[in-house]
């Protein structure tokens, strides 16, 4: 009976134990969160000036893809190479990069005077793509038999070509600036 | 002559299903981005597949027995059922991309929205596995998924500078354009591609569904040998097609419609319909092979009536898997992720799990209590312990890569 009872206190002191152990643990790690908040928490979200023009980069290098991606859609279904249908999927692909690459830049807290420039001319370089890829969707939806009023086509592929090219010049030079390739 | 046609329709069946969503997909990115240099990764994904699959195939042929219900008896309950976990996440992480696949060439076609099409997809996948015989099945993806041989004739037709790609090629090295962590990344998924699980689990149950015996190892053994290393062909295709069009021009390829371009530029209307009509039929395919491997290896794991030899009633909770796999695949593609993005995931985390697979598939091969004569011989264990190595090294690497170059990007 007495060794009952001397393991029962037994179990009593060792859950006691154990319960202090826990809220110790668990009070050590609320204040590392805390600690960890205060330091992180209270400044705005900020980059390094190489890692901003970095994304610069990426977000132009997207934007150049898409564009070089509807100039050959755009000149394969000139040619007779493709159907209508697939440059529309080509197309329409290329519109949902451009977005990306259009939100990168719109979401990005440059740090200094320069990354500020650089996402600047970005951001219209990547405008000027998604114009032209809208302009390029249009017309292949007039050619295919779409009802469109003419303002909104393109007179015809070589225009709108000429227009991609511009475009993408564009977008080349806003990418050498931010030191791609 | 019957015989000589049966080993000429398994060998064409096995190349037109050599290629999937995976394979499509890594090999255009990796073409498009760092040319011919990781060619090398193919020819050592299809050394890999062509020994394990045979492998699998002997075990099936001469125990007459599919792989997985060998692994739970030969490894126990506890071993197996790891296996069975990763084994069965990545099933469904690939089907669900082979149907995403599906409705993407659909909607390249079409222009309807994959969205619409995914349903649909899922459906005839349904219909198919529920009615038609596995042979018809089994032949008929098989042989319209070789339509997918455009890319090589567009690659012809393109006329490339056939030593400029070779330069590419070898030595291998990355392009001065690209990180190195970068360049590994996609090996290993272009390795995970090219060694899919689900194949070898489908290889073995496929066995017994056509109930092969060691009478059938030569025809095994050829079917492999050929028709294997001739999908790996198709697969450095579409890598060369990107890399002659669409590298130069700085395209990074992101969709399943870029993949397209350079066969409409080589050939036109004509051949773009027939590799989309051959996009289709090897996802088409290959949703029916993954389906089929969930069924399977769920089923061979718990020990359930298997196999679509067997009328659906008489077989009701593997029907059931696979109807349930295809819900979660359409579910997940409802939520409007890229197909595209999910593809890329399924080939890194299929190498993740590669020792799971293969491991177990080398130590039945060597039991001679299953195997009898038919053991693994000196060269087959040799290079499957450079296998393992590999596998191990790949499995490993996988995440840390995918974490360190933000998935490749």
């Amino acid at each position: 009976m007495r060794a009952l009872a001397r393991r029962a206190d037994h179990q009593g002191v060792t859950q006691q134990t154990g319960r202090r152990r826990l809220a110790a643990a668990g009070l050590a790690l609320v204040v590392t969160l805390a600690a960890l908040l205060a330091g992180t928490g209270c400044v705005a979200s900020r980059q390094e000036p190489g890692q901003a023009t970095a994304a610069v980069a990426d977000a132009l290098a997207e934007a150049g893809s898409a564009g070089e991606t509807a100039r050959i859609a755009v000149g394969l279904l000139d040619e007779g190479r493709v159907t209508g249908p697939v440059a529309d999927t080509v197309l329409l692909d290329q519109l949902r990069v451009l977005d990306d690459a259009e939100s990168a830049l719109t979401t990005l807290v440059p740090p200094d005077a320069a990354s500020s420039a650089r996402r600047t001319t970005g951001l219209d370089a990547v405008g000027d793509v998604s114009d032209a890829v809208v302009a390029a969707r249009a017309w292949v939806a007039a050619r295919s038999g779409g009802d469109l009023a003419s303002h909104d086509v393109p007179a015809s592929s070589d225009v709108l070509l000429a227009e991609l090219a511009t475009a993408l010049d564009a977008t080349d030079a806003a990418l050498a600036e931010a030191g791609g390739p | 002559m019957k015989k000589l046609l049966g080993v000429a329709l398994g060998i064409l069946t096995a190349i037109g299903g050599f290629v999937d969503i995976g394979d499509l997909v890594t090999n255009a990115v990796v073409g498009s981005r760092f040319g011919m240099s990781l060619a090398w990764v193919v020819v050592l994904g299809v050394v890999g597949i062509v020994l394990f699959a045979s492998m699998s195939g002997r075990v099936a042929a001469v125990s007459g027995r599919a792989t997985f219900e060998i692994i739970r008896e030969r490894l126990g309950p506890r071993a197996a059922g790891a296996n069975l976990l990763a084994s069965f996440a990545i099933n469904l992480l690939t089907l669900t991309a082979e149907v995403g696949g599906i409705a993407l060439a659909l909607h390249l076609a079409s222009s309807v929205e994959p969205r619409l099409w995914i349903p649909v997809a899922a459906l005839a996948v349904w219909l198919v596995l529920w009615r038609v015989k596995f042979q018809v099945m089994e032949n008929v993806a098989g042989l319209l998924g070789l339509l997918l041989v455009g890319f090589a004739i567009a690659l012809f037709q393109l006329g490339p500078d056939w030593g400029e790609l070779l330069r590419q090629a070898v030595p291998p090295s990355p392009p001065g354009t690209e990180h190195p962590a970068s360049y590994w990344y996609y090996a290993v998924a272009l390795f995970g591609a090219a060694m899919t699980p689900y194949e070898v689990f489908f290889f073995s149950s496929g066995a017994v569904e056509e109930r092969w015996t060691a009478k059938d190892l030569g025809t095994n053994r050829l079917n492999v040998l050929l028709g294997f290393p001739l999908g790996g062909l198709l697969s450095l295709a579409i890598a060369a097609c990107a890399a002659v069009v669409l590298l130069p021009a700085g395209i990074e390829v992101s969709s399943l419609s870029q993949i397209v371009l350079p066969v409409a530029q080589a050939g036109g209307v004509l051949l773009l319909a027939v590799v989309i009509l051959g996009i289709v039929a090897a996802t088409f395919g290959a949703a029916l092979e993954t389906a089929l491997s969930s069924g399977y290896t769920l089923a061979q794991y718990l020990g359930w009536s298997w196999g679509k030899f067997r009328r659906p009633a008489r077989a009701a909770r593997f029907h059931l898997t696979m109807i349930v796999a295809l819900l979660v695949a359409v579910g997940i593609l409802m939520t409007s992720v890229d197909p595209v993005a999910v593809t890329e995931m399924s080939v890194v985390f299929s190498a993740v799990a590669l020792p799971l697979t293969y491991v177990p598939i080398l130590v039945v091969a060597n039991d001679p209590a299953y195997m009898g004569r038919h053991v693994n011989g000196r060269v087959a264990n040799a290079l499957g312990m450079v296998y393992l190595v590999i596998v191990v090294v790949a499995a490993v690497a996988a995440i840390p890569l995918m974490i360190a170059t933000g998935a490749g990007s």
